[in-house]
């Protein structure tokens, strides 16, 4: 056991029910894990060994020997790499612009930078063919006809999704630094490139580095961006793609999204141990940063995140607007016509998806939040397995995911089976596609808390349960806040996992989406999106209300 | 209270409202269009009011996923209006039971299985979608044949759809190699190939590519350019001299069906004079003889007498060498 287990041990009461207490922490997230994530992949491997007669590994080989296979391989690192290291620099740059930096109007770059998040998939591929297509406005107005179809368009619609998640990430790791350092290094006469080099940098780098394999791993796994903009420019998701719904092919496309599996593993095996020699948790009795105006340093910063905002909106105002055009880009003249849906069930999918996402949500963020909290009283070499499973569901395609729960929950050799075809299951599958994101900003924020604090409450006599929800719970709200609003806002646009649970009676947004689009209606499949848009923002800001409201009635009663 | 006893409560809940609502219960899977969808339903509805009818709509590739990954315990009662070429991939064919509908004796032979197994009396074609402002915006001829496409000033202002993703790509692949001839056919699709700027994944793509002016050429389905023509798009449809390709919406009954006697009940009514005459405003290809095509199609430039622009399609040869097919596909134009 750890050394705060044992200082958290006054008597042998409290020791045990503690013990049990981190067990069920662990335990009931990880439970979850396996039901939800491991087992069903299970399926699917087993589906790749499976040929002819029986079990063997035919369907790898005939995968490993065709030119296709290696050539969507390549690009797929390529553009994973590509995309990480663009995400990452801008992500930081917009982190550390919002958390170290003074200047006026965060709040419109916070509120701009997670639209990609809340926006469906075809309103983001729309956005860049209506702006920068061939026929694009930007093309027209210049003149010249741009070539966004291949490796830059893929790359700059990557980039669109990636960096909302590499700004929560990395901001988890800057938004808790202890002005104290800062102060020391000024007084001692440090120059500010040199705080940034040897404080900044250095804390956050567990937080870049996460960000770095979210990057990576949803880059690879996307087919959504790769099918609309990516052109000719194959890649491994879309060989799944070719291979299931093209071909029905299962089997072979389970070995596609086995192999996809192993970058993941591999980029995490070196995250690890570029964080071997990371220190963890800061001194107690912090005092939060205030970052002072510095005039070169804050312009820049601004106006770099600004500029990068503005490219979001204009992507994402475009299918807005052009929902509201009579014929895109024939008929300019303005007009409500395609708000007015009658098919593919209209607009009453959108109050289950609302229901479904907070579902998804509320128990997802708990989930990762007990498991968090769990770990750190773990040894190593249990919790370091635990981790690699909570990181990998990202790197697994929707489509593939979908499936497996299929094949596994419609089975009715489980219990299990009872799930299937329920609105629950649609949230499981929400919370399980999107828990690498939730748990690694958790984690980074986790990073961040004193062992100390943890340790006092435990000699004052706090049990986990005590020590939980009025030291961890606290400290980490801002985390918590926004893994709540990611897994909400994804939850209701997703479609790629979701798209094969759904039955007669229960449909999500994005389905309707996708059935409007499916049957030619693309400007009432922009419009439907722009309703869900304003729902999702509608319901955010409620909920940021809310959220407030509370903040400030605890303050009152605190000073009271 | 924890992720599970919520999970567990609110699929007690879910499960609650499943028992609740199973009277009569029939689930069709189909991969027909929206609109069409809903008229057949309502009438269908009407014709069975014992019977709950619930529909499933995905697309062609993504439905055969579902059907697939549910093999092991389906839930659909009958398959309803899906690509032919698709029913007929073994895996499929084993899930289905033969089933004689009321009226099914009229159709030709080719438009039926030997075994009884699908049965097809409607379809949809493919078709060119060729943007006319771009057109003539880059001073391009009107292309009327395959042949035409290879005319090195369409470089790069080509669409069409991957035999090896979409259905629709199959159709027009199968439909060249079929008219011209194994080896002219390969010949054709090679020589487009300098011009064509991508092959993509979905089968609409190009033909809603094309309306909005992005490229001159989508090698797509008529459905989406007869409606991209209806809501103003500057888009002309043409068929291909020599034959354009087409495909069969066939429906069959599924083994597994527990509630069989409103499945073929409601074959039958596919085939019933009510459902005909709604075939006659939606559809552009009946295979029912006698049985006119629908007038709005005749408006967006489809000819009366459909069979002068129809290649002659062997289906069962189509479903047969689909795999051979797509590998060459691959070989000789993958990218």
């Amino acid at each position: 056991m750890s050394t705060t287990e044992q200082a958290v041990a006054p008597s042998r009461k409290q020791f045990d029910s503690d013990r049990l207490l981190t067990l069920a922490c662990v335990g009931l997230p990880l439970l979850g894990l396996v039901l939800f994530f491991l087992y069903p992949m299970l399926i699917v491997f087993l589906r790749s060994v499976t040929v002819d007669d029986g079990y063997g590994l035919g369907n790898y080989t005939q995968v490993l020997g065709s030119v296709g296979f290696w050539r969507a391989t390549w690009h797929s690192l390529v553009m994973g790499g590509a995309t990480t290291l663009l995400s990452v620099f801008l992500g930081f740059i917009i982190a550390h612009g919002l958390y170290r930096c003074a200047f006026p109007g965060k709040w419109i770059i916070r509120a701009v930078i997670v639209l990609p998040l809340l926006a469906p998939s075809l309103v983001q591929a729309l956005g860049l063919i209506f702006l920068l297509g061939r026929n694009g406005v930007i093309s027209r107005a210049l003149g010249v006809e741009i070539e966004i179809y291949g490796f830059w368009g893929l790359l700059i619609a990557n980039t669109l999704y990636a960096l909302p998640q590499a700004v929560m990430i990395i901001g988890a790791a800057l938004v808790l630094l202890d002005a104290r350092i800062y102060e020391a290094a000024d007084v001692m006469g440090a120059s500010p490139a040199r705080q940034f080099r040897d404080l900044t940098l250095p804390a956050a780098r567990f937080g870049i580095l996460n960000a770095a394999f979210v990057c990576f791993t949803i880059t690879i796994t996307d087919f959504g961006n790769a099918a609309v903009i990516g052109g000719d420019y194959s890649v491994l998701a879309t060989e799944i793609y070719s291979q299931v719904v093209g071909q029905r092919n299962f089997n072979m496309g389970a070995v596609v999204g086995i192999m996809l599996l192993l970058p993941t593993v591999i980029s995490y095996a070196i995250e690890r141990q570029a964080m071997k020699r990371q220190r963890s948790g800061q001194a107690t009795g912090q005092v939060p940063f205030r970052p002072h105006f510095a005039p070169l340093r804050d312009t820049l910063m601004a106006s770099l995140a600004l500029l990068i905002c503005a490219g979001i909106v204009a992507v994402i105002g475009i299918v807005v607007y052009a929902s509201f055009v009579t014929l895109w880009p024939y008929n300019m003249a303005l007009s409500t016509k395609h708000y007015d849906i009658t098919l593919a069930g209209g607009y009453s999918s959108l109050r289950m998806t609302i229901v479904i996402s907070v579902m998804a949500a509320t128990g997802g963020t708990l989930a990762v939040f007990l498991l968090g909290l769990g770990l750190r009283r773990l040894p190593g070499t249990v919790a370091q397995p635990i981790q690699l499973l909570a990181a990998m569901p990202a790197a697994v395609p929707g489509m593939v995911l979908g499936l497996a729960y299929i094949l596994t929950f419609n089975s009715t050799a489980t219990p299990l089976y009872l799930l299937y075809g329920t609105a629950t299951l649609i949230a499981i599958i929400n919370f399980y596609h999107y828990h690498t994101q939730s748990f690694l900003t958790l984690m980074t924020g986790f990073r961040q808390l004193p062992q100390a604090l943890e340790e006092a409450a435990g000699s004052l006599g706090a049990g986990l349960r005590r020590t939980a929800t009025d030291i961890v719970a606290p400290f980490i709200a801002p985390m918590l806040v926004s893994v709540f609003f990611f897994l909400f806002m994804r939850s209701m646009v997703t479609l790629s996992a979701v798209v094969f649970l759904t039955t007669p009676d229960l449909s999500v947004a994005a389905v309707t989406i996708m059935r409007l689009d499916d049957a030619g209606l693309t400007s009432q499949a922009a419009a439907f999106s722009t309703c869900v848009m304003a729902v999702v923002c509608a319901a955010l800001l409620g909920m940021k209300a809310t959220l407030a409201l509370i903040g400030r009635r605890n303050r009152t009663k605190g000073t009271a | 209270m924890t992720t599970f006893t919520k999970i567990t409560t609110a699929s007690m809940i879910a499960l609650g409202l499943g028992a609740a609502a199973s009277a009569d219960e029939l689930t069709l899977y189909t991969a027909l269009e929206e609109e069409e969808i809903a008229a057949y339903i309502e009438a269908a509805q009407k014709a069975m009011p014992d019977t709950e009818i619930n529909v499933l709509r995905l697309s062609t590739g993504k439905l055969g996923a579902r059907i697939l990954a549910e093999a092991g315990n389906p839930q659909a009662d009958v398959i309803w209006g899906w690509a032919v070429s698709a029913m007929m991939d073994p895996q499929i064919l084993e899930m289905l039971e033969p089933y004689e509908a009321k009226g099914v004796d009229v159709l030709p032979a080719k438009f039926r299985a030997d075994d009884g197994k699908w049965f097809a009396p409607i379809g949809y074609m493919g078709a060119f979608c060729v943007n006319t402002a771009r057109l003539e915006e880059k001073g391009l001829p009107m292309p009327k044949s395959w042949k035409d496409l290879e005319n090195p000033a369409f470089k790069d202002e080509i669409l069409m759809p991957d035999p090896n993703s979409s259905g629709t790509g199959y159709l027009h692949v199968n439909a060249v190699l079929q008219s011209m001839g194994e080896e002219a056919g390969w010949a054709q699709l090679e020589a487009i190939d300098p011009n064509m700027a991508q092959y993509t994944s979905s089968g609409s793509k190009p033909c809603k590519s094309a309306r909005v002016g992005e490229y001159t050429v989508g090698v797509s389905v008529a459905l989406t350019a007869m409606q991209s023509i209806s809501e103003g798009y500057p888009l002309a449809m043409v068929f291909p001299e020599g034959g354009v390709g087409y495909e069969l919406e066939a429906s069959g009954l599924m083994a597994s069906s527990d509630n069989k006697d409103a499945a073929k009940a409601f074959l039958d009514w596919t085939m019933s004079d009510e459902a005909i005459g709604l075939y006659q405003q939606y559809k552009s290809l009946i295979t029912i003889p006698g049985v006119d095509a629908s007038e709005a199609a005749e408006k967006a430039g489809l000819p009366a007498d459909i069979s002068t622009v129809l290649a002659d399609i062997d289906f069962v040869e189509a479903a047969q060498n689909q795999t051979a097919v797509k590998a060459t596909w691959k070989e000789k134009l993958g990218r």
